[in-house]
């Protein structure tokens, strides 16, 4: 019960696979919680990128009936290790077992025979598929007859089955909304036969009632004597689902954990390898001004946001939540320029908008972080000066290079600040891990005299470190005097360090929050579309 | 009968098959296709005689086949150089086996070497993993010097009856070449739409590192474009031989630029993913057309080039001007 490292002391070359504590800490699912021949084993996984080691010597042991979490921080290699449970990766050394079975050449055509099914954060589903094709498309291209009627019917069966019947299955994916699409892809990997469910990040884009039903279904499956492995950045979620839990660092196993044995500020400070509170800091304080507000727009309309109005004040933190698809990022990318919209009043720091696209909205003082930092955000190929730089970078003069060199002090300044773990402003972009990636993306508006900087869903699928030092930043990006537009997936970010909240949903505001009325209960309340009385 | 419940108009709009079109981004060139038409007709109402109508067919059938191969290849995501230099090949390929072989085996054998053209395409891009381009720039040298080596210039024994079965009537006002383009058509559209490995080519394009990860064979579905792209060139080269009644080693070199234009103009995606194998007939009919449409309307043939142009800008633009306009006009009402 106490501190929840019972390191696996590095585990040195030759341990083998861990045997479980037969202890089981209460609470576990019903069914065949007794069995004691783990379904799935892996006995130490390695994997090198060159000379980089993402995984070291790993081995572990998930029982049948259980719910096994794999945390870590970015770069701690949990995905690496799920990718090679999945067989998507090859391990270099080291093997999968499931049920006594090794799982040969890493093929996850194999794997899916074998019983391990797996959902990614990165969505492996086919965009300009129906929903139906990505469901019941059978293993194999073959000239058997894809019957588009009989498909469709069997793709509404799943989708019954899992509780989705708002999910139409002759839609193309990629018409979705981010979070029915990760729930297509988690009812692709839960449909079939599950022995192993490896589950990596795949809750990152859903929202509260969607993890609620991916809880649900995952209880089915244990209730059945499946094992799940559980990749996730939210201990909230891993304290509610998670049997047991290893923990990695740097490649390497650091500390195993049972339910109800554990902390967050253990299981942090074991990710991080010190001891870190996780707190959110608070907004800072709003100070009275005459100067114009950072933002005031009305009766803004586009393709799926209608008349929405909103203030916002220099340094403060706006909040924006509701259900994913339902207006915020479009509202977001609306206020950037990059989709077409009408308002009545328009204004940024008191100057009134016209015509708005992304360069103006750069004249203008504007600064956003977009959906996804890897196509929208960065040039991966570039590197991490350059990207700094990307929207600083005049064409006309010495043919639009970065000037690396005069600017070295301030992208200097915002590595620094930011705490960007990165080799130098030369190295390439694309090898920085996830959260060190979305800071560059956020950097690019720091200590750059900006009026507003829009936020869609930063924190996204990046780990607890790079999130603390997020909000740090965001809220020094308040103090400085600049409003911020935040939309986040994520409620407890909007609660803690927002000013205030507006709630989304149809595409109009259908709730603002603030002050002893901002609470999680109230922002979810309105994002289904139902008001908490105050 | 009873009434319908929804009105014949949105019946229309919501059936499966114009969905479908519009998804594959067809509308505009099957439009633009009934517009050409429309007007080649007003211009020169002998189009609808049989002689007119079959030469036109003999015009558009190859640039048709030819360019349901490249869309093919653009589907899973490439772009394929070599379909001209493949064209003579099985161009001279054909005509030349007709010295000694009978018509069927000379067109089996053409089609052969179509596919296997395909083959080396598509082993060393699908799973070599080179880039698409790079690799039939390569091969359309190889290609190219190969059709020299069988025939060095014009020539070769088409004989009459092949002429006559590839680019003759096969009843009054029904031109055999159109004949063999709608089947080929058919055939294919079947196949994409209604087989797995159809739409398992169409996933290739859009996300194969997705199918990847999902445990399906997206390689298979990219290396299968190559090889039926190989063997559609190949009936293109016949159809050319027949309809010309010679072998050519530089009969293909026409039809590279135009078979990436007709698929831009049926409104198909370079990135991969998505094209319409109707829209992609639509297309190359009209840009097989229009040089005869100003021949009629008395302006200069090279001229048919710019027109061609103005029309792939406008099909292709058009569209997402409305979509545009409508946003701005539904904000404003808003």
């Amino acid at each position: 019960m106490t501190s929840p490292t019972s390191t696996l002391p590095g585990a040195p070359a030759g341990a083998s696979h861990p045997a479980p504590a037969p202890a089981e800490a209460g609470g576990a699912a019903p069914g065949s919680r007794g069995d004691a021949a783990p379904v799935l084993v892996a006995e130490n996984l390695t994997k090198s990128y060159g000379t980089v080691h993402a995984v070291r010597d790993v081995s572990l042991a998930c029982l049948g009936g259980e719910v096994h979490a794999l945390v870590g921080e970015n770069g701690a290699g949990k995905s690496t290790v799920a990718k090679m449970l999945a067989g998507a990766v090859v391990p270099d050394t080291g093997a999968v077992r499931v049920g006594g079975q090794a799982l040969s050449s890493g093929s996850v055509r194999t794997a899916r025979r074998h019983g391990v099914q797996c959902a990614f954060q990165e969505l492996a589903l086919v965009p300009d598929w129906t929903v139906a094709e990505n469901l019941c498309l059978p293993d194999g291209s073959s000239l058997r007859r894809f019957a588009r009627g009989r498909e469709t019917r069997d793709a509404e069966r799943v989708l019954a089955a899992l509780d989705l019947e708002h999910i139409d299955p002759r839609r193309p994916v990629h018409e979705m909304p981010l979070a029915d699409r990760q729930q297509v892809e988690i009812a692709r990997a839960v449909s079939g036969d599950v022995k192993v469910l490896i589950l990596d990040e795949a809750s990152s884009a859903l929202t509260p009632p969607g993890v609620e039903w991916l809880f649900a279904r995952i209880r089915e499956l244990t209730a059945r004597g499946a094992a799940v492995v559980y990749v996730s950045h939210r201990l909230g979620e891993i304290r509610e689902i998670a049997d047991r839990g290893t923990v990695l660092r740097d490649g390497a196993v650091v500390s195993d954990f049972q339910r109800g044995s554990w902390t967050d500020d253990e299981l942090i400070s074991s990710m991080a390898g010190r001891t870190a509170a996780r707190a959110f800091p608070a907004p800072p304080e709003l100070r009275t001004s005459d100067a114009p507000a950072a933002l005031e727009v009305e009766g803004l309309s586009g393709e799926a946001v209608h008349d929405v109005a909103l203030t916002v004040a220099p340094g403060e933190i706006l909040g924006v939540g509701g259900l994913q698809g339902h207006g915020q990022a479009e509202l977001l990318r609306s206020l950037w320029g990059a989709e077409p919209a009408t308002a009545r009043t328009w204004k940024v720091a008191g100057r009134a908008i016209r015509r708005l696209d992304p360069v103006r909205a750069v004249h203008a003082g504007i600064g956003f972080v977009p959906e996804d930092r890897k196509r929208e955000g960065l040039a991966l190929e570039l590197g991490v000066g350059e990207n700094l730089l990307a929207p600083w970078v005049k064409p006309h003069q010495r043919g639009g290079a970065p000037r690396l060199k005069r600017e070295k002090g301030w992208i200097d300044e915002v590595l620094g600040g930011l705490s960007v773990r990165t080799r130098g402003a030369k190295e390439r972009s694309g090898a920085l891990s996830g959260g060190n990636q979305q800071k560059l993306v956020f950097g690019r508006w720091v200590g750059r005299d900006r009026k507003l900087v829009l936020l869609h869903d930063p924190t996204r699928g990046i780990d607890v470190r790079a999130k603390q030092e997020l909000y740090d930043a965001i809220v020094a990006l308040a103090r400085e005097g600049v409003g911020v537009v935040w939309f986040s997936t994520e409620v407890e970010e909007l609660v803690h360090v927002c000013h205030r909240v507006v709630v989304l949903y149809r595409g109009a505001v259908a709730d603002e929050l603030q002050g002893e009325r901002l609470t999680a209960d109230a922002v979810v309340g309105a994002a289904v579309g139902r008001k908490v009385a105050a | 009968m009873s009434a319908p419940a929804i009105p014949l108009g949105a019946r229309f709009r919501r059936s499966p098959g114009l969905v479908g079109l519009k998804r594959e981004g067809a509308i505009a060139p099957v439009l633009a296709f009934v517009l050409f038409f429309v007007i080649y007709v007003a211009i020169n109402p002998e189009l609808l005689t049989r002689f007119q109508l079959q030469t036109a067919a003999n015009l558009v059938a190859p640039l048709a086949l030819v360019a349901l191969a490249q869309l093919l290849i653009v589907l899973v995501g490439g772009i394929d150089i070599s379909v001209a230099a493949v064209m003579s090949l099985t161009n001279v390929v054909f005509a030349t086996q007709l010295e000694s072989a009978s018509p069927v085996v000379a067109g089996v054998l053409a089609v052969a070497v179509g596919m296997g053209c395909g083959l080396f395409n598509g082993l060393l891009s699908a799973y070599g993993r080179l880039p698409v381009i790079a690799v039939t720039l390569a091969s359309s040298f190889i290609f190219g010097a190969l059709a020299t080596e069988v025939l060095d210039r014009p020539g070769g024994a088409v004989s009459e009856g092949v002429t006559l079965a590839t680019s003759g009537e096969l009843a009054p006002y029904v031109p055999v070449a159109l004949v063999w383009v709608l089947v080929a058509a058919a055939l294919l559209w079947l196949l994409l739409q209604k087989t797995s490995l159809g739409r398992h080519i169409y996933g290739a394009g859009s996300n194969a590192e997705g199918m990847r990860a999902a445990g399906l064979n997206a390689r298979a579905a990219q290396l299968t474009a190559f090889v039926l792209a190989g063997g559609l060139v190949a009936l293109g080269a016949i159809l050319l031989a027949g309809s010309t009644a010679t072998g050519d080693p530089k009969s293909g070199d026409p039809y590279l630029l135009n078979a990436i234009a007709a698929v831009a103009l049926a409104g198909a995606s370079f990135t991969g993913g998505k094209g319409s194998v109707v829209g992609t007939i639509c297309a190359a009919a009209i840009l097989g057309l229009v040089g005869n449409v100003l021949f009629f309307a008395g302006v200069d043939s090279y001229w048919q080039y710019v027109v061609g142009s103005v029309i792939i800008v406008a099909v292709v633009g058009i569209p997402v001007i409305v979509r545009r306009l409508g946003v701005r006009l539904k904000g404003a009402s808003a």
